[in-house]
């Protein structure tokens, strides 16, 4: 009996000491910045003249034009194309997951590809490929679908749904995956059984693959609105915020009035403050919602 | 509910994680490396960012400036242009290597983004060792970093290079309270560059166009796009540096005498920005999305000009299959403004010696004698980049009067620097990028059918919302 308790403790303290390099890693890299930076949330001023102004800057914030509709953008971001993402992405992932299919691997490469490139490097095709000259347009004219070439970029409603087309092309092979790997532990004999009794695909679907996917759909869910609020690349590198900060995002104006303008720490740390404090809400909704496990 | 709140931990925290960033440095996005990078519109746009790179970069120069220390005759100089000013100051040194063998540049490429971004974490850390020696500094931001940061520059005042040779204009970008905080490089004169064979097509000639008003710029620009089909020039979309332009040209002004943004029943602003629409409307401008989609409206033939800052020239020339067939004028003025000109500046840019520099005696001593004190410096790089100097001596060099080919053998740089001239003084101010991204905004809506005043009081409220804390 003493034995044992001594093996446990044994493996207790192998358990911290293989954990420890990992902690102080992310004390040291991660939670020691993440408080350094709330301080100076409660700093004023410009450059490296920082002074203790307390919550002055969170109540600036909502004085901030910009930022308001840069959190208007986010949010339409996110209404209209996690969504689309996620149901496609299911949608996807359930018609490879039959065992009849052929070629399933490469399928599924393909389609998980373009979360391989680079953030910039497809945004920036992505530029390209909605220019007034681009290929986009280009086809469109050929076709007669459109008489002249419509300037994408440069209209409000537009240049969003651009961003939106290109985000989900990025990250609907990244959450496929997801389900792919979800899908792995519903036993195919359920499928097979639902088939013996009748059911149709979309009865299969809704009955079996959502309800068991649940737990999967919560993580990408949450995943994806995390995703969302912190766009950055997309905004910068495809519409440039443009045009007049129509689609803007967050990230992307805390990056401008730290870096391209007379710097304001202290003021972009509150608003970067502010953007997990929307995170926080939103997965605190989504967890109540769709997690009733416990 | 353990496991509930385990989520919502978790959640939270790599939410902070990737936040955590932000108070010191957020991602960055990268200028290009291409003569654009001499331009604001650059540091609006981020083009080819290279996220990578960048961190890269810092750590190279790092790397640097730890490793010269064992050679004191070793400098580190932070610039963005391979073509332009790394070239020039690359001549620099092989010129200084003459008198001193021993001497040697680490030039370490940094595309301006790159550098806004390093500036404001290195100095917001307070950490000034991870300065290079030397770096190059765009003109609009010039007062904003010597306000800003005034710990960053070495005051040159006095450490035997001649101020007094410099056009006083550009001098000023950076001086302050009346000390010289930087060597200056090169001037943005604006110039206007058009095919001279389509303006043919359309009965026109290059004088037609010069020293013309908008007036009479838009009239000639909707019988050639009529005829032809081509704009005469383009802008880029989402920027408001065409706008400061033509105000600068008219001598006006952006701000109040109390500092505070005049935009309000502005005259020379406000017929600024009728221009700008009344050109956009009918189409004798045409605009780009993007730098890259800017340069290639006049490189492959949707305008048949550009009017921008002198070193546009290097992007003109980019296509040598058009050799010969290009001209270059002056910009056209603001119509009934009694102080318009036909002569505007946009870019242009100084090198700082930082207060981290090791060897500040060396660098002032290398920046005497090449850019504050070389014709043979200036005879090299204006061939060879189309560097307009700011150092009056080189003004008088030979090479100045020579013949270009590609501007059917037009003498084009005695050209620019009588321009260069006559430019009106303009006040950036520290707030300028805040003034100039509030003034693209307006623009943008005013082209799509917004009041003129109402948007100037929105770009007003917003650039007086920047400047407050």
């Amino acid at each position: 009996m003493k034995s044992k308790t001594r093996l446990n403790q044994r493996r207790n303290i192998y358990g911290w000491l293989f954990l420890i390099p990992a902690v102080v890693l992310i004390a040291t890299m991660s939670f020691a910045p993440a408080v350094s930076a709330l301080i100076t949330s409660f700093k004023t001023g410009n450059g490296a003249d920082l002074h203790f102004g307390g919550l002055k800057n969170y109540s600036r914030i909502l004085k901030d034009a910009v930022f308001v509709q840069s959190i208007k953008n986010c949010f339409f971001y996110l209404i209209i194309q996690v969504p689309i993402m996620l149901i496609l992405a299911l949608i996807l992932a359930s018609m490879l997951n039959n065992n009849k299919l052929r070629f399933k691997g490469i399928m599924r490469t393909c389609i998980f590809l373009p979360c391989a490139t680079s953030l910039v490097a497809y945004s920036i095709i992505f530029r390209t490929l909605f220019a007034t000259d681009g290929f986009v347009n280009l086809v469109a004219t050929k076709l007669h679908i459109i008489s002249e070439p419509y300037n994408f970029l440069a209209h409000p409603t537009s240049a969003k749904i651009v961003i939106i087309i290109a985000l989900v092309w990025r990250w609907t092979g990244y959450n496929m995956v997801f389900y792919l790997a979800g899908l792995q532990n519903i036993e195919y004999s359920v499928y097979e059984a639902a088939k013996i009794d009748g059911a149709s695909a979309l009865q299969t679907f809704l009955r079996i693959t959502i309800p068991l996917l649940k737990p999967t759909i919560l993580l990408t869910a949450i995943m994806s609105t995390n995703g969302t609020l912190q766009l950055f690349d997309e905004s910068v590198n495809l519409t440039n915020g443009g045009p007049s900060n129509a689609s803007i995002t967050m990230s992307h104006y805390i990056y401008n009035q730290a870096f391209q303008g007379v710097p304001k720490f202290g003021y972009t740390s509150a608003m970067s403050f502010v953007i997990l404090f929307l995170v926080a809400i939103l997965a605190a909704v989504q967890l109540k919602v769709g997690d009733k496990r416990d | 509910m353990k496991r509930k709140l385990l989520g919502m931990l978790l959640t939270v925290s790599m939410t902070a994680t990737i936040l955590a960033g932000c108070g010191g440095s957020a991602p960055a996005p990268a200028g290009t490396a291409d003569s654009s990078a001499q331009d604001t519109q650059t540091a609006d746009t981020a083009e080819e960012p290279a996220k990578d790179s960048e961190t890269a970069d810092t750590q190279d120069a790092s790397a640097d400036t730890g490793n010269a220390g064992s050679g004191d005759s070793t400098l580190t100089v932070w610039t963005w242009d391979p073509n332009f000013n790394i070239y020039s100051i690359t001549e620099a040194e092989k010129i200084y290597q003459k008198e001193n063998p021993d001497f040697k540049l680490e030039i370490v490429e940094t595309p301006w983004e790159d550098m806004q971004t390093n500036l404001g974490t290195i100095l917001g850390s307070g950490n000034l060792s991870q300065l290079p020696d030397i770096l190059l500094m765009q003109d609009f931001a010039f007062q904003k970093y010597a306000i800003t940061y005034p710990d960053m520059f070495t005051d040159l005042t006095g450490s035997g290079i001649d101020f007094s040779k410099f056009g006083p204009g550009k001098l000023g970008e950076s001086t302050v309270d009346g000390k010289n905080l930087g060597v200056p490089f090169d001037a943005g004169t604006e110039v206007a560059c058009y095919r001279k064979d389509i303006l043919e097509q359309a009965g026109y000639t290059v004088e037609d166009l010069t020293d013309i008003d908008w007036d009479k710029f838009i009239e000639i620009g909707k019988d050639v796009k009529a005829k032809t089909g081509y704009s005469l020039f383009s802008t880029q979309a989402g920027s408001a540096d065409f706008i400061m332009q033509m105000v600068q040209s008219a001598g006006g002004k952006i701000w109040k005498d109390d500092g505070t943004p005049d935009f309000v029943g502005n005259e020379i602003l406000v017929k600024s920005l009728e221009t700008y629409k009344e050109l956009f409307d009918t189409g004798v401008m045409d605009t780009g999305n993007s730098w890259d989609e800017y340069i290639a409206t006049f490189t492959s033939g949707k305008t048949l000009g550009t009017i921008n800052g002198c070193w546009i020239i290097a992007s003109v020339q980019a296509d040598e299959t058009q050799s010969g067939l290009w001209s270059l004028t002056n910009m056209p003025k603001l119509s009934g403004i009694s102080s318009a000109t036909n002569y505007s500046n946009q870019g242009g840019s100084t090198w700082v010696i930082t207060s981290n520099c090791k060897n500040v005696e060396l660098a002032s001593d290398f920046f005497a004698k090449t850019f504050a004190g070389s014709n043979e410096l200036y005879d090299t790089i204006l061939p060879g980049c189309a560097a307009i100097s700011c150092w009056t001596p080189a003004a008088s060099s030979s090479v100045y009067s020579e013949p270009i080919e590609f501007f059917g053998g037009e003498k084009i740089y005695s050209k620019i620097a009588d321009f260069g001239a006559k430019v009106p003084a303009f006040e950036r101010g520290v707030y300028f990028t805040e003034a100039n991204t509030a003034i693209a905004t307006a623009a943008t809506n005013i082209v799509n059918g917004a009041d003129i005043d109402k948007e100037l009081e929105a770009a007003e409220e917003t650039v007086n919302f920047n400047m407050g804390n």
